[in-house]
Order: C-alpha cells, then sequence, then structure tokens
C-alpha cells in the first residue's frame, strides 16, 4: 500500500523493477477477469494502491491499460486500471528531457491518453478525432515529445466516459532549475469521483429526468431550514422560491451529479479509508493537489493549518497564503503547509453542493486520525448569479470596487490590428437579446467580473478562502503582449434539457474556432449559464485576466467560468495544429460544450465545419 | 361538490392561469454599459482581421515528419475521414414515462376502472418522435372503456417548449359497438413560468371536428422524495358532435391529486382522487339521456420510467 510518494525527490525507478512490477499486475489482473462473477471479492484488490514512473528516464515508460474490477470503498467496482491501479501512477518527467510513454491498450474499446496542460506537438496531445484516430483496442501508441515546462499536472483518457472510470493519474514535471518552492516532502494528491452506475447510464439520467441526482432541492419540509438559514420571514422565503419557479429554474442546482451516485475519492480511497500522508513537525509538507473528478468541485482545507498556494496549473504563483479553496475540475494546486505539532491534521475535501466528502489525513504516524469537520449546509445560488444588480447597489458597488472610470466607459472590442487594454477591463456587460435559441436558458441581466467572490457557499465562515484575484505569477511569462484581436464566447446551456454548448451550439453543430498562428489572442467568456464551467484549452497556455498585468496574471490550462461571469483570456497562439477547447465537467462536454481550435496560418476564408 | 358556478368560475380561472405560456424570455433591463449584442463572436472577429501577416515566433516543435507548412494544412483541413468524433454529442435516446398506471375505485355503485397515460420520446436534442397514449377500462363491470394515441413529431423551438404535430388514433368500446376516429394533432407541451407542466393540443378529426385540450400539473415537493401534485385536464370543442355526445363549449374535465413517494426516480408508488365532470351542453347532453355527469374516484397506482 503506497498512497503516498517517497520524500522529497523521485526516486528512479529503473526498468527491470518496472517490468517486474507490471508483469506482476498483469498476471494478477488476468486471473481476476478470467475469474467467475460470484467469487468473493476478499481478495480483491484495493483502489488506491498506485507507483510512480519516470517518463524522462531511460528508455521510457510502458502503461497497460485494462479493466478490472477493485474495490472502491470496499465494494467491488468495474474500474479502467492503469498499470493495475485507479488512480493510475504518478508519472513524473524532468523538464527539457524528452518523455517516451507506450501506452497498451488492453480494453476491449478505444482509448487515448491527453497529457493535460502540457505543451506538445498536437499529434501528442491525445485528443481522439482531433489529435489522432485514438489507440484501438490491443493496440500500442507511443507518445514522444520534449518537455518544455515544468510543475504539477495530469494525465487522463479523452475517450467518452473512460475518466469516470478511474482512466487517470497525476503527472509531476521536475523543473530543469532549482525549484522556488521550499518544502520537505511532497504528497500527491489526486482528487476524484466514482459512480457504480455505468456512466453512460448516468448520462441518460442527466438526459432524460431533470434533477435526477438533486436529492437537496427546496421542499415544504426544508423551509424552515432556509429561514433559519437566511433570517428571512416565512414569506419572505415563499417569495424567493416564488421568483425562482417563476423563472423556471432551480437554485438548489449546483451540481448534476452529486453524492447520491458519487463516491468521493482521494488517491482513489474514500474518507473512511483515510489516505494518510506523513510529516514530521515542522516539516514543509508539498500537496500536489488535483482534481481528476468528471464532475466534482471540491473545497479543500485543513482545519488548523494554514496553507500557501504555491502553484496554480502547473505554474509558480506568488505564494498566498489562505485557509481553503476551490478546486475546479482539472486544475491542479499546489500547497505548502507546515506540519505545527505532534497530532493529525485532516485534509477535508467537501464536494460543492455539499452532497458529501473525501478526507485525508497529515500525521506523523500511520493510522491517527483528527476529527472530521461537519459539512456546511448546501448553498443556494443567489439572484448575483444571475447578474442581477442588487437593489441599492449592493452587489453592484462590490462588484464596482477597484473600477477607474476608463473603464466605466464603452469599451468595444477592436476590429482593427490595434493593441488591446490590458489592465481595468470593463467590468460588466449588459446581456442583449438572446440569439442562441433552444439549447440556451440564459436569465443572466449581465455578465461581470467575479474575480473577487470565492463561489457559492464559500467566504462566510469566517476564513480565509482564496479567489482568483490573488493569483500572480511569480515571474513574467514569456510571449506577453496586448492583444490584437478579440472575440466574446458565450457559454450555454438548457439545464432543463441538458443540453450544453457555446454560442447555442454544440460541437457537432459548430464549426472550428480559428487562431492565427503568431497572433495574441483575447478572448472574453460570457456565462450565460446558472453553472461554473471549468474551460481548458489545449495546446496553448491562457493567460488569465485576474486583475493585474501583463508582468503578474498568472497562466492557468483551465479556467472556472462562474455563474454570469465575465472572464478574460489571453492567449499567444503560438502551437499550429488542431486542438481542443471544452468544458472539462465530463457531462457538459460529452453533451457537445466542446470546440475544435485551429491555428492557422491566415484567418482569410471561412471556417470549416468541426464536424465534416 | 362544487355547485355549477364556482366550478366554471374555478376551470376558467385555470384554464387562463395554464394556457399563458411564456415563450419569450424577460428582456433585461437597458442600462449604459456595454451589450453583448454589439461584441463580436469568432467568426466575426476572424473576418475582421483577415488580412494581417503573423509575427515572427520561434516555430515549437511539431509532429514527427512534418513541415509548419503541412501542419498549417492540416490545421486548415476536416480531420481525415476515419477519426471518431471527439464527443458523441449527437447521440439519440429513448424514454418512456408511465406517468400513471393506477386502479380508480367509485364512491358508489359504478364500476371500477384500469386507467393509465403514458409518453415516451426517441430522438436528439431538439427533434424528436414523441408518443401519448391515454385512456381507461372498465375494470368490475361490462367490457367498455377509451383510449387516444397521438404519434407525434416534436421540436425543441425555445427551451422550455416543444412544438409537436402528427395525428391520433383514437377509441371507444362496449359489449355492442366499436368506434374509433383519427384525427390531425398540433400541440404545444413544456414548462409554464412556476414550473407548471403544460400539454395543449387541437385535434382535428377526419370529420372535420375540431377540438382541444390543455393538461397541467404541478409537482409541489413536501419532502426530497415525497411529491404532491395537483392536475387539470380539461377538454373543449369548437362545434357539437352529436355522434359522441359533445356539446360547443368547454366539454368537461378532470381535476385530479395525487402524492407519490420517489423511491427512485424512476419508481414511485402513489395514492390521490379525481373529480371527473360534463360541462356545458355536452353536460346537457349526458344529463338528458340519464347518464351521469359527474364522477369521483380514489386512486392508487405506480409512476415509473424506464
Amino acid at each position: 500500500m503506497t498512497d503516498k510518494l517517497p520524500p522529497s525527490r523521485p526516486k528512479a525507478i529503473t526498468r527491470r523493477q518496472f517490468l517486474v512490477a507490471t508483469s506482476a499486475s498483469a498476471a494478477a489482473s488476468y486471473m481476476l477477469l478470467n475469474r467467475p462473477a460470484w467469487a468473493v471479492t476478499s481478495d480483491m484488490a484495493r483502489a488506491g494502491d498506485f507507483g510512480e514512473l519516470d517518463a524522462t528516464a531511460g528508455d521510457g515508460i510502458d502503461l497497460y491499460l485494462e479493466n478490472r474490477d477493485l474495490l472502491i470503498g470496499g465494494q467491488p467496482g468495474q474500474a479502467i486500471a492503469i498499470n493495475g491501479s485507479i488512480p493510475g501512477p504518478v508519472i513524473r518527467m524532468t523538464e527539457g528531457k524528452d518523455a517516451l510513454i507506450r501506452v497498451h491498450n488492453r480494453l476491449p474499446e478505444a482509448t487515448s491518453i491527453h497529457w493535460h496542460g502540457i505543451l506538445l506537438p498536437f499529434d501528442m496531445d491525445g485528443v481522439p478525432g482531433i489529435s489522432f484516430a485514438g489507440i484501438a483496442a490491443g493496440e500500442t501508441f507511443t507518445y514522444r515529445f520534449p518537455v518544455r515546462q515544468n510543475g504539477s499536472y495530469w494525465y487522463h483518457s479523452h475517450s467518452g466516459f473512460q475518466e469516470q472510470r478511474g482512466h487517470y493519474g497525476q503527472l509531476i514535471i521536475d523543473p530543469a532549475k532549482p525549484d522556488p518552492v521550499d518544502y520537505d516532502v511532497e504528497y500527491s494528491v489526486v482528487l476524484s469521483d466514482w459512480t457504480f452506475e455505468n456512466p453512460h447510464t448516468v448520462f441518460r439520467n442527466l438526459k432524460t429526468i431533470e434533477g435526477y441526482y438533486n436529492f437537496q432541492r427546496p421542499t415544504l419540509a426544508n423551509l424552515d431550514d432556509q429561514m433559519q438559514a437566511t433570517g428571512m420571514t416565512l414569506g419572505e422565503v415563499i417569495e424567493k422560491r416564488l421568483s425562482w419557479q417563476r423563472m423556471r429554474m432551480d437554485p438548489t442546482d449546483i451540481a448534476d451529479v452529486t453524492g447520491a451516485t458519487y463516491t468521493f475519492l482521494m488517491n482513489g480511497k474514500t474518507a473512511d479509508e483515510n489516505p494518510t500522508f506523513i510529516a514530521e513537525p515542522g516539516q514543509r509538507v508539498r500537496l500536489r493537489i488535483v482534481n481528476a473528478s468528471a464532475q466534482t468541485f471540491y473545497d479543500i482545507r485543513i482545519p488548523g493549518v494554514p496553507m500557501t498556494v504555491v502553484q496554480a496549473d502547473g505554474q509558480d504563483t506568488k505564494p498566498v497564503e489562505t485557509d481553503e479553496f476551490r478546486i475546479a475540475v482539472a486544475e491542479t494546486y499546489d500547497v505548502v503547509v507546515t506540519m505545527p505539532d505532534d497530532k493529525a491534521y485532516t485534509l477535508f475535501a467537501e464536494a460543492m453542493d455539499r452532497s458529501g466528502f473525501t478526507r485525508g489525513t497529515l500525521a506523523p504516524r500511520e493510522d491517527m486520525s483528527a476529527a472530521i469537520p461537519e459539512q456546511r449546509r448546501r448553498p443556494m445560488l443567489t439572484m448575483a448569479d444571475m447578474g442581477m444588480m442588487m437593489k441599492g447597489g449592493m452587489e453592484g458597488m462590490k462588484d464596482m470596487k477597484g473600477m477607474d472610470h476608463a473603464s466605466m466607459e464603452k469599451q468595444m472590442p477592436h476590429p482593427t490590428g490595434d493593441e488591446l487594454p490590458t489592465e481595468n477591463l470593463v467590468n460588466r456587460i449588459e446581456h442583449g437579446p438572446d440569439k442562441h435559441g433552444p439549447s440556451s436558458i440564459t436569465m443572466a441581466q449581465s455578465a461581470y467580473r467575479r474575480l473577487d467572490y470565492p463561489g457559492a457557499g464559500l467566504g462566510d465562515d469566517g476564513w480565509r478562502v482564496l479567489t482568483y484575484s490573488q493569483l500572480r505569477a511569480l515571474e513574467r511569462p514569456p510571449l506577453r503582449r496586448p492583444p490584437t484581436r478579440e472575440f466574446d464566447l458565450h457559454l450555454t446551456g438548457n439545464m432543463h434539457k441538458f443540453i450544453w454548448g457555446f454560442d447555442g451550439k454544440k460541437w457537432s453543430e459548430s464549426d472550428v474556432i480559428r487562431f492565427q498562428y503568431g497572433e495574441r489572442l483575447r478572448i472574453n467568456m460570457i456565462n450565460d449559464t446558472m453553472m461554473s464551467h471549468p474551460i481548458h484549452l489545449h495546446g496553448m497556455w491562457m493567460d488569465l485576466y485576474a486583475g493585474g498585468n501583463l508582468d503578474t496574471n498568472p497562466r492557468k490550462h483551465t479556467v472556472n467560468v462562474q455563474p454570469s461571469e465575465l472572464l478574460t483570456v489571453d492567449i499567444t497562439a503560438d502551437a499550429p495544429g488542431q486542438w481542443a477547447f471544452h468544458c472539462h465537467l465530463l457531462y457538459h462536454m460529452e453533451a457537445g460544450m466542446f470546440r475544435t481550435v485551429a491555428v492557422v496560418r491566415s484567418l482569410e476564408g471561412g471556417s470549416i465545419d468541426a464536424d465534416a | 361538490m362544487l355547485m355549477p358556478n364556482a366550478r366554471l368560475t374555478a376551470t376558467i380561472a385555470a384554464t387562463f392561469l395554464l394556457s399563458s405560456p411564456a415563450l419569450g424570455q424577460d428582456e433585461p433591463e437597458t442600462a449604459d454599459m456595454p451589450s453583448t449584442a454589439d461584441r463580436p463572436d469568432h467568426q466575426e472577429s476572424a473576418r475582421q482581421h483577415e488580412g494581417t501577416s503573423p509575427p515572427d515566433l520561434e516555430i515549437p516543435p511539431l509532429p514527427a515528419g512534418m513541415t509548419l507548412d503541412e501542419v498549417f494544412d492540416y490545421a486548415d483541413s476536416e480531420p481525415p475521414a476515419h477519426f471518431p468524433d471527439p464527443v458523441p454529442d449527437d447521440q439519440l435516446f429513448a424514454f418512456v414515462l408511465f406517468d400513471q398506471l393506477e386502479y380508480r375505485v367509485t364512491d358508489d355503485d359504478q364500476p371500477d376502472q384500469l386507467g393509465w397515460e403514458i409518453q415516451g420520446w426517441a430522438g436528439g436534442d431538439l427533434n424528436r418522435f414523441w408518443w401519448k397514449t391515454e385512456g381507461e377500462s372498465v375494470f368490475d363491470g361490462p367490457n367498455e372503456g377509451e383510449s387516444e394515441t397521438d404519434l407525434l413529431y416534436s421540436r425543441l423551438i425555445a427551451p422550455f417548449w416543444n412544438v409537436q404535430t402528427g395525428v391520433q388514433y383514437a377509441n371507444e368500446w362496449n359489449p355492442d359497438e366499436y368506434d374509433d376516429r383519427w384525427s390531425y394533432v398540433l400541440a404545444l407541451q413544456g414548462m409554464a413560468p412556476f414550473q407548471f407542466e403544460l400539454d395543449h393540443s387541437l385535434y382535428v378529426s377526419e370529420d372535420g371536428d375540431v377540438t382541444f385540450s390543455v393538461e397541467g400539473e404541478y409537482d409541489l415537493r413536501i419532502t426530497q422524495r415525497l411529491v404532491f401534485q395537483p392536475r387539470a385536464g380539461l377538454a373543449f370543442a369548437a362545434q357539437d358532435i352529436p355522434e359522441r355526445n359533445i356539446g360547443s363549449g368547454m366539454t368537461g374535465a378532470d381535476l385530479d391529486l395525487r402524492l407519490r413517494y420517489e423511491v427512485k426516480r424512476e419508481f414511485a408508488p402513489y395514492i390521490g382522487v379525481r373529480y371527473h365532470f360534463l360541462t356545458g351542453e355536452t353536460e346537457d347532453i349526458a344529463a338528458a339521456a340519464g347518464d351521469r355527469t359527474e364522477q369521483w374516484y380514489a386512486l392508487a397506482g405506480f409512476r415509473f420510467a424506464f
């Protein structure tokens, strides 16, 4: 059982050790798969028993993908295991070297591995249908690319719903130069969500019965609860509920898939299994946290221990101390904590909709644990999530904080090759008439900057919560200049019918979004929906406008766009080829919240259909 | 029992309430700020930028064996034919909901009924084949009953509304007689503000008779699984239809209350009551023939989906 990494530096695994390990696991899984179904599960392997491999050492690594029954929280589940486990092994690389990974597909279906957040030639990006044809059953595909960055990332399947079944793992790239982060021990923390249902069934349930997994809806029975939580009178609560009903919206629609079917995992283990991270008092512990969930946003905290965020999406940030942060699906955060004393501390990861949690323990020894915090009340969406300026301007004024007069003027997207402003961007854009058709329900009256907003259900607990406005790049990233072109991209959806897309269209109805090679481009994302969407661009960085400037705004591979948020990213289109660009909520992506991006020589002529 | 006048007022109020689907969405307030309406999407933005030349950039690693020009050509082409779709976003689904499958017990010597209302669909997000069937047959008396089955093409025309068109097959039977007819159907089905589920259907029979029905229901959640559902179904005729004992105007209604427990989202046993009555000329026709013009039922059944 190794749910922890060796202290401080990667242990080199020799090819020989590795071959021995993988053949043993292959043999074991062969026996498992050929056992009758009634066989008892007592000797079935548990999820969470993963190792570590170095893909830039020696002559590369081998990954074996197979269907495997594993005990997940003690119950047998049909997982897709990578080298026998979920999560898959931690893959390490070293910046400046070449990575070599042979992926052996022993599944009865095609598969793929996408290296999330990694800059590489487009044919190595691992998106079936865009970068390559996929890896057919029984085939081996060799990934080879130069490693041009460092930090904490992850990898996962980009085929169908395989990610939901455990096809993911962490990817750590050690820097070529000395690491600016100071730490004594480091641990991988891979958060995920697991369902014993077939993911196709989950998708069908979402498509056919609205609110299928939401068992925290407004009811007569929780009227009193809402009154106590909000301090409103019965009349006010009823009035508020009626106003939501009038809009045909559910303010408790925080998560599409919930603890009603999900088992929440940390390194493949449930809260009961309590993965433990060993650290001596006074030691600085670096936690490399990735949210490999299909759908679940987690709120992470260690009661009694402040966390210093040192990296976001693999990029070094100016250290910022906080008590809690929300990690959107597909984001990675590195935090450093100092063990205060010889006691155990709970690393608590609570699902955003409060329908469940997972946890681990930071402790000086095995078999210790600390109190598990009580789960908080599930949040409800507010009128602010519809971009409404509150009466009296309270909410509006809060939004306008730090906004100067220049940005109050009408800033229109520039049609010429002029340089666009990079600071004090417009704070609020009014919603014109909705032109996005039946696939989009737009309740928002305006879209506005929410960089200071920690997210629904956070910020009122009396402790600090990280927001995007606090993220600052440690050093100015290269290739930054003011953008010369921009466009708006609406994040759209019909929550009632579970239709998701951009600008009211699914991928199969869309055309390719073209970037001109070498250009500096701005995308203003406008979230027309009432849900948060983690938007991921493959192959290129998104420089997030976080209220800073060209020197300090952070680079991200995944940006979380909150309800009614106006969120701006600038991109240097330096990666020729075709790339995926999508919402990283698995069921939104599979529903069509996905685009093909082509980095082309010139923007002349028309765009091609994505689904040709 | 409701008095005729109160009954009429109630039904008119219900009709008004149920028949006002707001197809449009709320218009935003205007304010002095940029509007999404004036801003370019990616195509407009690209058009405005035609002809600019890219700055020099250090060429990044390219796919093995490809030149930069070849990569650009690839980027501007459709994907190779053997590539799968990256996301299966145009999948078709099929769904069946037994909204009512119930036994109805009368409060007098009238025979009990077996009643059903089922609908299902197959298709994509916007375009679907939709079918609905409802009816009842006498359970502990002579073999008699009636049913209506609509076969429809359905299109999502607004976020909450489907327009549906197709045909209806309706039949009525008793030991002595079997009547049936085909009708053309135009329906508007969806969810109105305040989350009323509504289904309006206009029928033109093969004899040219025009009838209209509207059904509305509302789910009041008592707990996460216990749901109280009031429901109303009203029927109208545009003209007298003597062979069906129907007079023009509102012809009758069913007012139902059901209380279900969702063991699963797809399976909920329930109990309830139904008050069925005729109105207007249709009521007079029935009364003149000595038939009943109203009936109470206690009911129990299952709501399930697959």
